[in-house]
């Protein structure tokens, strides 16, 4: 094959891609289903009739504010009524309603749900078969120590991007940590093969990516992505994976267009034959796996942002 | 006079160490952890016991878990915050039936969970109480050498100290429970979100 294409190129026409696809997307999502609901559950409520507007941010936050009251008003008479019932009941649990409701709606809207839906589909099938068959067959050839060993490798070699996206929040402990760690697991531990750092100095690894810069910086996830191959993602996260396409060596190690394919395919099977079991439990435990990953996702990524 | 004075200062510093005492005691005996290790070394118990072993066992040794699970954790809270608002307005019959559904779900997640443990260890990292609520963490680490944090939220009730959610690595299971069920109520009814968790239950009973 007369395909020696080298790597930058590799780099530039991923990235063109998924700037194209993703700006299609949302252009195509925004024209298309303008009127699909902001997954928003207020506009069940009786007193939520100025939903039916074209929802702004702020005026859902306000219809919110305005709903949370008036369950505030009614609880009393709830407890009143309750207490009549069953005097053993806990008072205090009928104030235990969450407030979260409100910050995940506003910050993580769906526009584009019915597009990512498809792609869930597609990529539920697509792990089904083939990702997952393809990684049993692998997990049988390769004990597990061994996996554990390339999925070392390879997050040791994706060290640029923790390192910047932690120098660019200015956790300088974080920063320090990560430089400890190249330095020793690729030298004591054999080029990142033993993850030496983790087990003698006890320096977890530090899981920083350029989404959670953006985050820093006071941006918001924007709307939820469902990508496919990629999976769940924010357009903020998917912003930050290309950039971190920028940061990672591999790309400059292996310019050809096909080994640098294959060693993203390999990293990937190796991953994924790690991970078996977690979709699965997850679309096992849930009533609508499509809302279970977007709502872990958003929570996870919080965490994330937080920490 | 001044004999009388000084009563007010003797009287609010020991109320105030008393208070200390009430509050503080809890915090040193670490009961949410006490119990929440309690619970898992049961199971544990349960899945490394080599009497036990073997498909032929199953259904005994999902029942030894279930007890020890029924034990700690509080399904009915657990409901109440997952259903949320859609909670008040519910009957009393309507309630019951979706506690008993969901507790079934919540269950069986966990049994798989517990059923394909393979030695992994659990290390208690920290624990805060605040009032009557508390809160334990823990991380476990998996034999492909990865660290899972979960977090457990507890409440107390008449001494007991419950659980009511479960968080992995910063996702709650209630709240995730809760987007689901306010989605597909929203989509269609109550009735369509029972009838979706019966089939779920079903499946694999």
């Amino acid at each position: 094959m007369a395909s020696v294409i080298e790597g930058k190129q590799f780099m530039g026409f991923c990235k063109r891609l998924w700037f194209v696809l993703i700006f299609g997307l949302v252009c195509w999502g925004i024209q298309g289903h303008r009127d699909i609901s902001w997954a928003s559950p207020f506009d069940s409520r009786q007193n939520a009739a100025t939903l039916e507007v074209d929802v702004v941010g702020h005026e859902l936050i306000q219809t919110a504010r305005l709903d949370e009251d008036s369950a505030k008003t009614s609880v009393p008479e709830e407890k009143a009524a309750s207490k009549e019932e069953k005097p053993t009941e806990d008072p205090e649990d009928s104030e235990d309603w969450p407030e979260d409701e409100l910050s995940e709606d506003s910050l993580f809207p769906d526009p584009l749900e019915p597009m990512n839906r498809a792609f869930f589909e597609f990529n539920d099938a697509a792990y089904f078969w083939f990702f997952k068959p393809v990684s049993e067959g692998y997990s049988v050839v390769m004990p597990e120590v061994l996996r554990v060993s390339i999925r070392n490798f390879f997050t040791n070699l994706s060290m640029p991007i923790r390192l910047v996206s932690s120098l660019l929040q200015g956790k300088i402990k974080s920063v320090g940590m990560i430089l400890v760690r190249f330095v020793v697991n690729s030298s004591a531990g054999f080029l990142g093969f033993q993850d030496v750092a983790k087990q003698a100095l006890d320096y977890p690894i530090q899981d920083e990516d350029l989404g959670q810069v953006f985050a820093f910086y006071g941006i918001g996830p924007g709307f939820y992505l469902n990508l496919p191959f990629l999976g769940a993602s924010s357009l903020r996260d998917t912003a930050g994976w290309v950039g971190g396409l920028y940061l990672n060596p591999l790309d400059y190690i292996l310019e050809d267009w096909w080994s640098n394919l294959g060693a993203r395919a390999f990293d990937m099977t190796n991953k994924t034959s790690l991970r078996i079991g977690e979709y699965e439990a997850l679309k096992d435990a849930s009533l609508d796996p499509y809302v279970a990953m977007r709502n872990a996702y958003f929570q996870y990524r919080l965490n994330q942002i937080e920490k | 006079m001044e004999k009388h004075r000084i009563w007010p200062y003797l009287r609010s510093l020991f109320g105030g160490v008393l208070l200390i005492l009430m509050f503080a005691a809890p915090c040193f005996a670490g009961v949410p952890t006490d119990g929440i290790k309690e619970t898992t070394d049961r199971i544990l118990a349960v899945v490394s016991d080599p009497a036990l072993k073997g498909p032929e066992n199953k259904k005994k040794r999902g029942l030894l878990i279930r007890k020890a699970v029924d034990e700690r954790f509080n399904w009915e809270a657990m409901t109440k915050r997952s259903l949320a608002r859609h909670w008040r307005k519910r009957t009393e019959a309507e309630k019951k039936e979706f506690v008993a559904l969901f507790g079934k779900l919540l269950e069986r997640t966990y049994l798989d969970k517990v059923g394909s443990y393979s030695g992994e260890k659990v290390i208690y990292v920290g624990e805060t109480i605040d009032g009557r609520y508390g809160t334990v963490t823990a991380k476990i680490l998996t034999h492909s050498q990865t660290e899972v944090e979960v977090r457990y939220r507890l409440k107390e009730l008449n001494g007991d100290w419950r659980v009511y959610d479960i968080s992995v690595e910063g996702v709650s299971l209630v709240n995730n429970y809760r987007k689901q069920f306010s989605s597909i109520i929203l989509r269609s009814s109550y009735d369509e979100l029972v009838k979706k968790l019966r089939a779920k239950v079903a499946e694999k009973d």
